[in-house]
């Protein structure tokens, strides 16, 4: 029941109510605080389909355990770091046991200080930066492979591959698409060389200069890394091969998306990282028939098992806290190893806040996705998250 | 300028208001306190936006820039150093050491936005309308892309994090009070007062001295000081920014504040504002879908941004200046409960001076070319002061564009206007009222939305060389008394009859203490009676005050009786000159222009 409870009429005396019901312990009250209108709409707004997916799941079955019955409080944080954290400060108010809160990290990091000052667990629903949690407070958990373990992945499978020199491509502009300089790090250490890097910029759409670059290259890299994403990969893709460039391709979760498929000749053979994968038999085509019964669509994107995600780690860590107590359930999650979620077996335990989840490797075929493995990453190859 | 007692009223409430309304917040804690934060700063932000766009018509989408610019700066000095070295390990050697304090660091965020709001307000206050809000606009995006491109000091578009919270309720409250009074001083102050005039007309403006790029200027940076005292609370408030947070999206809210208030006033600002909360958190609350009434309404996220969408829509169709209108709250108000004198600053009723001894005005061979076509062809004229000049001629003849050219509102084309020994063609038309010359205009340019006194008063204040306050406000009595206006002092100049504004217009130039006065049709619109008494008005002027009078009016027996000498214009070219019997009587004129007004002849 994700029922709207904070109503302008009666807010005050329901949320004593609410309260009061949380610390019967029977149930769990997760606010989530989540962009489901503005920018971050497109990433909240899945995560949070699947997320009540699972709750109305667990709830069916009698509650967390057969008796811990999940409250959800939903406010819509407009992509708004202040909104977030008004927000985050209500929920605070109304006495929640977890907190969820937006994708990006501006009003996540606007949020996790709320939540560690008033102790109590908080995810972020889908932000990739491993910094968030480490500068976020020990309250402060993401609920995405990290973009270091992403990068770890993909360098560990292209070093198997044979291959031995790449160049990197990334744009210092986000945090996200330095993603190759992990890849970088990894495959330097698994004894590869870097052939060269370049630079773009976010919205840039000619990259004849840094393909040009690619193609004086002699020899040629063995692959070519980059975590470039639309508008900036199909331009990247179509000038590189048109150029003539024949070296692998290797992206990130960021061009798993329809356009990629669509590209046709230019992407064919390019690999990729990505959340999930649903090979038959696994748990993702489990929680895709499940979507498809409860909404009558088809799941389009790996949010809404990454939100499904979400509450299974919730539910493991109310289970192994065996209680509501926010600290309690904190440390439960903090512990928590090989979590069953749609996507992959989740683990906590021994990170920093940021999830060791399996990682998917999908090569473009014939404008569709082929699973070319889903190995789990290798902890010791995991660079340490950079600051900047 | 405004009377003691009432700046303490008009001050103190706003004041009181918003420190208890923070003390209400801070009693409450949790959300509403927070909820208050935002609220304030968001005050903060849309006064200092209001005291450009209001005061200066010109729509700003550029302010967001120097909020972030403050954000920025004040949160990398006072960044802990340890975190600095973290986060932002190739910051240039004189940031990385430094550490500042809130304070000091908020004083030097503002200080270098207002230097960066000086530099780009050179070039937009040289802008008019449409061309200075896409100037903001372009203001905008190039700021936006600098933060994003200095890297080494602003991390990108990543998350800027790590700064301390410093903002709380009490900081906020202040910083609010402090741009709500600083945008209510601003309003009546003199530069205020001289933007507002040009906002409401910015030829007439210059001709009564106001040199408007200054104004806009001064307005521009103090407003650009106020955002950047809200981007220094925000960015202290969230403690993690990024570029995103100072661009459009923000842009828009705080515009819709703005033009729901209305941008004009402090109270407008306080309206919008509150207006846009309320609604907000009304809606965001029915958004996740409540029970009302036994009624379970279904779930709408996007609720706020349609309700937002329709106040503005409901605001511009019934009501474009905004909910708050363009008088402040004091104005409506305080006058009625208080029983000020109206008519303060009126110690000394000095009457205004008789002419210095003035040189005599010289247009020589004056030639204005409209791409072709030539208006006004080699026309030379004189005038003296104690004397009434008449320039008639018929529609078409050039006397608007000649009279357009002596009082510096259109350059020339070729040929010269002396004063004295002095050139004065080229020089700008603000420039002109200093060296004596007012002049009225044919359409009517009032300051329409400001009092009959203000309009006066906008011209005293901007008199050359300046002088003291109390010196121009007796000069605007004066002005008003020897036009009769003194009783129509408060009114709205737009609310007036025709015949009043054009004595209003008259009224305004002589504040401006003029050797040489030129009225374009000063007796349009007027009745027979209202002209005899505006004839009997300039005869004094010309007898009492020895100014020299050059008027142009399609009424000959108004010109007749009045003028000492007529010139009349045809077709551009000067075609007589002389006594008004001598200029009835000439052939060329009688050709040119009586014979084709023959009946006006006889009536004269």
């Amino acid at each position: 029941m994700h029922r709207f409870l904070n109503s302008l009429l009666i807010g005050t005396a329901m949320t004593a109510a609410l309260a009061a019901g949380a610390a019967a312990a029977d149930k769990i009250t997760i606010g989530v605080a989540t962009a489901q209108t503005g920018g971050l709409a497109p990433y909240d707004g899945p995560v949070v389909e699947g997320f009540r997916i699972a709750v109305d799941e667990i709830n069916a079955a009698g509650g967390i355990g057969g008796k811990i019955m999940i409250e959800t409080i939903d406010k819509d944080v407009r992509s708004d770091a202040a909104q977030t954290s008004i927000a985050t400060q209500e929920l605070v108010d109304a006495d929640v046991n977890v907190l969820v809160l937006p994708c990006d990290a501006d009003p996540a990091f606007a949020a996790a200080s709320i939540a560690d000052a008033a102790k109590i667990p908080a995810f972020s629903t889908c932000a990739s930066s491993p910094t968030l949690p480490i500068m976020g407070g020990d309250y402060m958990f993401a609920n995405f492979p990290g973009d270091n373990v992403q990068a770890t992945v993909s360098a560990q499978w292209s070093h198997d591959q044979g291959h031995r020199s790449v160049y990197l491509l990334y744009s210092p502009d986000s945090q996200y698409t330095t993603l190759p300089l992990y890849f970088g790090d990894v495959f330097e250490k698994l004894g590869g060389t870097i052939s060269g890097k370049a630079t773009y910029k976010l919205e840039q759409q000619d990259f004849s200069a840094e393909v040009t670059k690619i193609k004086a290259l002699k020899p040629q890299p063995d692959v070519i890394m980059t975590a470039a994403y639309e508008p900036n990969f199909p331009a990247f893709i179509k000038q590189l091969r048109a150029a003539g460039v024949t070296s692998q391709v290797i992206g990130s979760d960021g061009i798993d998306s329809p356009t990629t498929f669509s590209l046709g000749e230019v992407a064919e053979g390019v690999v990729f990282t990505t959340a999930g994968h649903a090979t038959p038999g696994s748990e993702l085509e489990k929680f895709n028939s499940l979507f498809k019964e409860k909404t009558g669509k088809d799941s389009e994107t790996v949010f809404n098992a990454i939100g499904y995600d979400l509450v299974k780690v919730i539910a493991a860590a109310v289970e192994g806290a065996g209680s509501t107590d926010p600290t309690a359930i904190r440390d439960a999650i903090a512990g928590l190893e090989n979590v069953q979620g749609a996507t992959s077996l989740i683990t906590y335990k021994g990170t920093q806040g940021m999830p060791v989840r399996e990682v998917s490797l999908v090569r473009v075929k014939g404008g569709d996705r082929e699973l070319v493995g889903q190995p789990a990453p290798n902890a010791d190859l995991i660079p340490a998250p950079r600051m900047q | 300028m405004l009377p003691r007692r009432f700046l303490t009223f008009s001050l103190l409430v706003p004041t009181l208001l918003v420190f208890a309304t923070a003390a209400l917040a801070s009693t409450a804690g949790g959300g509403v306190e927070r909820m208050m934060i935002v609220f304030f700063i968001s005050l903060t932000a849309v006064a200092g936006m209001g005291l450009y766009s209001g005061n200066s018509g010109i729509l700003s989408f550029g302010h967001l820039s120097f909020m972030g610019l403050a954000a920025y700066a004040s949160a990398v000095l006072t960044l802990p150093l340890q975190m600095k070295k973290l986060t932002l390990p190739n910051l240039p050697a004189f940031l990385a050491d430094a550490h500042f304090d809130f304070l000091p660091a908020m004083i030097l965020a503002v200080l270098f936005a207002m230097a960066v709001a000086l530099l780009t307000g050179l070039i937009i206050s040289r802008l008019e309308g449409s061309a200075a809000t896409i100037a903001t606009l372009a203001l905008l995006i190039i700021v936006h892309g600098v933060i994003i491109g200095a890297r080494d000091i602003t991390r990108g578009s990543q998350s800027f994090f790590g700064v301390p919270r410093e903002t709380g309720i009490w900081v906020a409250a202040t910083v609010c009070i402090i741009a709500l009074v600083v945008t209510r001083l601003f309003r009546d102050s003199v530069p205020g007062l001289r933007l507002r005039a040009s906002r409401e007309d910015p030829i007439a403006a210059g001709a009564s001295g106001i040199g408007i790029k200054r104004e806009r200027l001064l307005a521009w940076v103090l407003s650009a000081g106020l955002v950047a005292l809200a981007g220094v609370a925000l960015g202290h408030f969230l403690g993690a920014f990024s570029p995103k947070k100072f661009y459009f999206v923000d842009t828009f809210a705080l515009l819709a504040m703005l033009i729901v208030g209305g941008m004009t006033t402090m109270t407008g600002a306080v309206v919008g504002a509150v207006t846009i909360t309320v609604v907000t958190e009304v809606l965001r609350r029915l958004e996740g879908g409540v029970q009302l009434l036994g009624i379970q309404l279904p779930e709408v996220f996007g609720l706020t941004q349609i309700g937002i969408g329709l106040i503005i829509l409901l605001v511009m169709f019934k009501q474009r200046e905004g909910l708050a209108g363009i008088d402040e709250w004091d104005e409506r108000i305080l006058p009625r409960l208080l029983k000020f004198n109206s008519n303060a600053g009126q110690i000394n009723t000095s009457v205004l001076e008789p002419t210095r001894s003035a040189g005599t005005l010289k247009a020589d061979s004056l030639t204005k070319r409209f791409s072709g076509l030539v208006a006004v062809d080699q026309v030379s004229v004189s005038l003296r002061p104690g004397e009434i000049l008449g320039l008639i001629g018929p529609n078409g003849s050039g006397k608007t564009t000649l009279l357009n050219m002596i009082s510096g509102v259109l350059p020339v084309s070729s040929g010269g206007v002396r004063l004295g020994e002095k050139i004065i063609s080229g020089l700008p038309v603000h420039r002109f009222s200093g060296l004596g010359i007012a002049r009225t205009f044919q359409n009517i340019r009032l300051f329409e939305r400001l009092s009959v006194r203000q309009n006066v008063l906008a011209a005293a204040l901007s008199n050359w060389p300046r002088e003291p306050v109390s010196q121009a406000q007796a000069r605007a009595t004066a002005a008003l008394d020897w036009m009769e206006l003194t009783d129509k002092a408060q009114l709205k100049a737009d609310t007036l009859s025709y015949g009043d504004q054009r004595r209003v217009e008259i009224a305004r130039a002589l504040a401006l203490g003029p050797n040489y006065l030129f009225l374009d049709e000063p007796a349009a619109g007027m009745n027979r009676e209202e002209t005899d008494a505006l004839m009997q008005i300039l005869r004094r002027l010309r007898d009492e005050l020895g100014l020299g009078i050059l008027i142009v009016d399609h009424d000959l027996p108004l010109i007749v009786s009045l003028c000492d000498r007529v010139t009349v214009l045809n077709e551009g070219q000067l075609i007589a000159e002389g006594t008004p019997e001598e200029v009835q009587s000439d052939p060329a004129v009688i050709t040119a222009y009586l014979g084709r007004k023959h009946r006006e002849e006889n009536v004269a």
